[in-house]
């Protein structure tokens, strides 16, 4: 056994993992903040980026769209991460070695790259970006890389579920067919 | 013919990534349209993007809204497909559906003729915009409550 799955293990066995990851409406709900998080301030991320584009809200300045939705990406971002966080360690015993789960953490680590980045060059100045006779490549760069990482990971967010250890279940049906013997 | 629908024939239960594949279209369209209904509302309660009306930011979304609602219904009733019969008699779906006609109906009437008319966070415009969040997300929670039930 690994080091990092005897951790896993520990971190998941934990009485307060236990105790989230047991709880029939206590894990739910936080399943549901994390995705309700995704819908409100995931949805203000996804616009920002459109905006920048020049695709979306166009009659909206790329100041106000970036300067007002700060606030309110700041403290999705910690509502959803705190989820994650959560459910992510009442599972970690299955997730440390699950392939989207890692690469979900490889994207999350690239959207901190990408905010340190771009934060001084794009996201800092939306002014500059509004006087600009047209969009600067940097920016649209930026938009089009966030709208990639955000959808990677919430792709690969939702993939984690489908990951099977080998020979997690032996006996699993190979199809739907063979799981509904046909009449 | 459909009385003899079979699921286990759907391609969305023989074929690995398919269901997952809507699954991710179904999640990123409602946070392009709760996304936005959800910037509206904050207008409305005067809590974000105040150097917009209520009106403006309306107009400027609904197109986006609109568009995130549609493909979310079509991949939503996509998914239904793989299994209509446990959907149909799970109360978390019961409650999605009913409180999803209800949310689209209101936010094409109430919630459209509020935004457009509010100048300012009267307490019948945050009402409005509060009711609104509050049934656009717990359509979310139905959704995953289903998994649950």
């Amino acid at each position: 056994m690994s080091v990092a799955g005897d951790l896993s293990r520990a971190i998941a066995n934990t009485d307060f993992f236990t105790a989230l990851r047991e709880s029939a409406l206590v894990y739910p709900v936080v399943m549901s903040l994390h995705l309700a998080s995704i819908a409100v301030f995931g949805g203000l991320i996804l616009m920002t980026d459109l905006r920048i584009l020049g695709i979306a809200m166009r009659s909206v300045s790329i100041a106000d769209i970036v300067r007002q939705t700060l606030p309110w990406k700041r403290l999705g971002f910690v509502i959803m991460v705190t989820c994650g966080v959560l459910l992510a360690g009442a599972k970690l015993d299955t997730y440390y070695d699950n392939p989207y789960f890692q690469t979900k953490l490889i994207l999350l680590a690239l959207v901190a790259v990408h905010a340190i980045y771009f934060h001084g060059r794009v996201y800092g100045k939306p002014e500059e970006l509004d006087r600009a006779p047209a969009m600067p490549p940097m920016a649209k760069t930026a938009a089009t890389l966030s709208l990639v990482l955000w959808l990677g990971i919430m792709s690969m967010g939702r993939l984690i579920a489908y990951y099977e250890r080998p020979g997690q279940y032996p006996h699993a049906p190979k199809s739907a067919a063979e799981a509904v013997p046909q009449k | 013919m459909f009385l003899a629908y079979d699921p286990a024939t759907n391609p969305l239960n023989n074929t690995q990534w398919a269901f997952p594949f809507f699954e991710c279209i179904h999640i990123a369209m409602f946070a392009m349209s709760v996304g936005t209904i959800a910037m509206v509302d904050f207008r409305m309660l005067g809590i974000g993007m105040r150097h917009q009306t209520p009106a403006q930011l309306l107009k400027d979304t609904s197109l986006w809204t609109l568009a995130g609602l549609i493909v979310v219904v079509t991949s939503g009733m996509v998914i239904w497909t793989t299994d209509p019969l446990r959907y149909y008699y799970n109360w978390a779906f019961r409650y999605k559906i009913i409180a999803l006609v209800a949310a689209i109906i209101y936010n094409y009437t109430i919630h459209r003729t509020v935004a457009r008319s509010a100048m300012s966070a009267t307490f019948g415009t945050a009402l409005t915009a509060t009711f609104s969040l509050l049934i656009w997300i717990s359509i979310v929670f139905a959704g995953l409550f289903y998994a649950f039930t």
